[in-house]
């Protein structure tokens, strides 16, 4: 039997992890005349090694003090300091034996780095280059290797009628907003999906809850953003099956900001995240304010621009809105189809569509030049917009401002924009407002 | 930190700034403007002071708040109905004359009531929400508009054509008796204060003194360029040509290396977003001033009922009313507002201080 001082420790062990964690373990093993308790963190312990290494021995050694003896030879376990040290250990991926009067470390990390794949969709020049797996058990492991904090909580919901996903919440119980979390657990309750496949669901599903134009939830495939955020008191959700975990409440700075804003250094990356909102605007303004420039007033430009439009214009025979349309549909038709494509024949659409299509458009008088240099830079400075699902808002939002450009000339380009910043301001991701820059952690 | 203070003053000031304010201003400039003028900068700043100071004892409260648990419902019920009253004119005579501006500088082939369209769906969006998040907005505009205006007002006093000497003539008229229709209008530059009716809810903290220095410097400063900017570029005689002179005097402006050359449209761009929450600061005031008169019987259906109401004064209006008739009513307004105003703070001071000793 465990002496007092052993079981204390224990107690308090399991106290600084505390449920609810739904990766920890602690079991009993016992044969007739022998007793253990292991604590251990599923995710990031490799249990083949547990088992191979400390089960085996253990129920093949019959005698108590033998099994003693292996412990304390064993290369990979170390006998217990204190409970700081045993609990980063834990954290680590270390098994935790009492055993009798003892308690041992034992090192069964998991090398979680061969499970993984790298990103595709969000790419960095630097930084980590690995993407979560289609495990969960693997994914909430990178999460945990990543964030060593015995403060993580992890709940384990389940959602989707027939498919009874599994899904895992997690969050910092110091810098997550109590509120907001309870918000999340009604929101997973009320989920009416039958297959529930994929965390990009679960946007789909937010935004016909309250009809929201904006994301309001973001989905990434990168382990280092997920636990940035986590630190900052975002919740995170793992689906099982997807490698892509979804962050809320996420504001409009977050969707601006790649995982190399911290890889560089301070004034790049500043630099790099003003280009963004410069980038983002220019994108969503661009063909209305061509449209009320062009149509309505062109006496906003000096002389010599506005007549090199015009020159431009000359040989199009219709009206400047719907040589914008044209294009712009052009545009998106070629975006979608080398998405779709194959790797290997895209290059080949987006050569075609866009150097042959746009030189041949303007020889046959069918677009002005400038307009060719316009709608490129529509697109571009779409690409910049680092997360994907809110660069297709933007795709969309840019039709508003020119029909509102198209209707109403440039106090409707202007007041369009304004409308957007608005609807922007009213929005917000579970109790966030949606264009919050500094994040207040809540204070305890 | 009461920038939100702050910013309310600034809209006011910013919108008067083009509007109707200078246009009265030079109309008397030989005729007590100036003294006008001079004596509204203490009256506006001892308004400020005796709203703002009445209102510390209500922290965080807006006047449905204050007056919620008043044994007089039928007099709360009146007073709340003829401010609204008040906060609906004055939104709607700025969204009225920007709107002929727009229509003169911007677009002088489209209907009026295109152009009031778009403003009201832009402004039901923005009033709609809840006050903190009116003030949120607020302060995006100011943070996109304010360097570009501060830009262009420096081009303005740095421009070669700006004749000092016309200046200086309009001030040796300082010493005519003053005029109450001047005195008015200049007083309006400084009442943005009013505004606190409603977002005090949203002001955290008391008023600190540089509150008041910051409200009394940029007064002075903005009556200034209001004023005397026009009169430098057009002329002592000219500017009184202009409907509106400073948006003529925007458009003296050249940027020489800019692809916008033009100063106007640059200016009216900015003006588009200041004049919209302006408007929207006014009617949101209303429209909770209206939800406060209902209390607890305001339902969705009746805002919506008020908001109709609102649309249909304005189409009405639009069509009624050319820019002579708004600018002769407008007069007439700015003197009723003073009256009332000084009526309305003075008995709200008196009463609280009665109220909370």
């Amino acid at each position: 039997m465990p002496t007092m001082k052993v079981e204390s420790i224990r107690k308090n062990l399991l106290s600084k992890i505390e449920a609810p964690a739904a990766d920890l373990i602690a079991k009993e093993v016992r044969t007739k005349d022998k007793y253990m308790e292991i604590l251990y963190i599923s995710t990031i312990s490799d249990e083949a090694i547990i088992h191979d290494k400390l089960l085996t021995p253990f129920f093949e050694m019959d005698n108590q003090q033998d099994f003693l003896t292996f412990l304390q030879s064993h290369p990979k376990s170390t006998p217990f300091k204190d409970e700081q040290k045993a609990v980063e250990d834990l954290l680590k991926g270390f098994v935790i034996i009492f055993y009798q009067n003892d308690i041992f470390t034992f090192d069964s990390k998991v090398n979680l780095a061969k499970d993984t794949s790298g990103t595709v969709v969000e790419t960095t020049v630097q930084g980590p280059q690995s993407g979560f797996t289609e495990n969960l058990h693997t994914n909430v492991g990178l999460i945990r290797e990543k964030y060593p904090v015995p403060d993580l909580t992890i709940e384990q919901h389940s959602v989707g009628t027939l498919s009874k996903t599994d899904v895992m919440l997690l969050y910092d119980r110091r810098f997550a907003d109590p509120d907001t979390v309870e918000e999340m657990r009604d929101f997973l309750k009320s989920v009416h999906i039958q297959m529930f496949q994929s965390g990009e669901q679960l946007l789909d599903s937010i935004t016909k809850h309250n009809r929201s134009f904006f994301p309001t939830m973001l989905v990434t495939e990168r382990p280092d953003r997920a636990s940035v955020n986590l630190s900052t008191g975002k919740l995170i959700i793992l689906v099982n099956g997807s490698p892509f975990a979804v962050i809320a409440p996420t504001v409009m700075k977050d969707f601006m900001s790649s995982m190399e804003d911290i890889y560089q250094t301070y004034w790049v990356g500043r630099f790099l995240q003003m280009l963004r909102y410069i980038g983002f605007n220019i994108s969503v303004v661009l063909p209305g304010l061509y449209v009320a420039t062009t149509a309505y007033n062109p006496e906003v430009f000096r002389v010599q621009l506005a007549l090199s439009i015009a020159g431009s214009r000359t040989a199009v025979p219709y009206p400047a809105f719907i040589e914008v349309l044209i294009m712009l549909f052009m545009m998106e038709l070629l975006t979608e189809a080398s998405i779709r494509l194959p790797k290997a024949i895209g290059p080949t659409a987006t050569t075609v569509g866009g150097l042959i299509l746009g030189q041949a458009a303007t020889e046959a008088g069918l677009v002005s030049n400038i307009m060719v240099i316009i709608v490129s830079f529509v697109a571009i400075t779409n690409f910049v917009v680092p997360i994907n699902t809110f660069s297709f808002t933007i795709r969309v939002l840019k039709y508003l401002i020119w029909a509102l450009g198209t209707v109403f000339g440039l106090v409707g380009v202007v007041l369009g924009f304004l409308m957007i910043n608005a609807y922007m301001v009213k929005l917000d991701s579970f109790g966030v407002p949606y264009l919050t820059l500094l994040q207040s952690k809540p204070k305890n | 930190m009461n920038r939100y203070f702050l910013y309310l003053v600034l809209i006011n000031m910013f919108i008067n700034a083009i509007i109707f304010v200078p246009s009265i201003l030079i109309k008397y400039s030989f005729n007590g403007a100036v003294a006008s003028v001079i004596l509204s900068i203490p009256y506006g700043i001892l308004m400020t002071y005796l709203y703002s100071k009445a209102l510390t004892k209500f922290p965080e409260q807006g006047l449905p708040e204050i007056l919620a648990d008043s044994k007089h419902k039928l007099l709360s019920n009146l007073h709340m109905g003829f401010i609204q009253l008040a906060y609906f004119t004055a939104g709607l005579i700025t969204l009225l004359g920007f709107l002929d501006i727009l229509s003169r500088f911007v677009n002088p082939e489209e209907p009026r009531l295109f152009l009031l369209i778009i403003y009201l769906a832009a402004i039901f969006l923005v009033i709609g929400m809840p006050t903190e998040r009116i003030m949120y907005f607020v302060e995006i505009i100011l943070f996109f508009s304010v360097p570009f205006l501060g830009f262009i007002v420096f081009k303005a006093y740095t421009g070669e054509e700006l004749s000092w000497d016309s200046i200086l003539e309009v001030t040796t008229y300082t010493f005519e008796w003053p005029n109450l229709k001047a005195f008015a209008a200049a007083t309006y530059v400084f009442s943005g204060y009013v505004n606190l009716i409603i977002f005090n809810r949203v002001i955290k903290g008391k008023l600190k003194i540089w509150n008041y220095l910051f409200v009394l410097f940029v007064g002075i400063f903005n009556l200034f360029t209001t004023f005397m900017i026009p009169i430098g570029y057009h002329g002592a005689d000219g500017a009184k040509e202009y409907l509106f002179p400073w948006i003529s005097t925007a458009d003296s402006l050249r940027l020489v290396y800019s692809p916008i050359e033009r100063v106007i449209f640059l200016f009216l761009m900015l003006y588009m977003g200041i004049t919209l929450v302006s408007v929207s600061v006014h009617w949101h005031a209303a429209l909770e001033l209206l939800k406060g008169t209902f209390g607890k019987k305001a339902t969705e259906k009746k805002k919506w009922l008020v908001i109709a109401a609102f649309i249909i004064i304005s189409i009405f209006s639009v069509y009624q009313i050319n820019t002579i008739r708004l600018n002769k009513i407008t007069e007439y307004w700015m003197i009723v507002r003073l009256v009332v105003e000084t009526i309305f703070v003075v008995s709200f001071y008196i009463w609280a201080r009665r109220k909370t000793t």
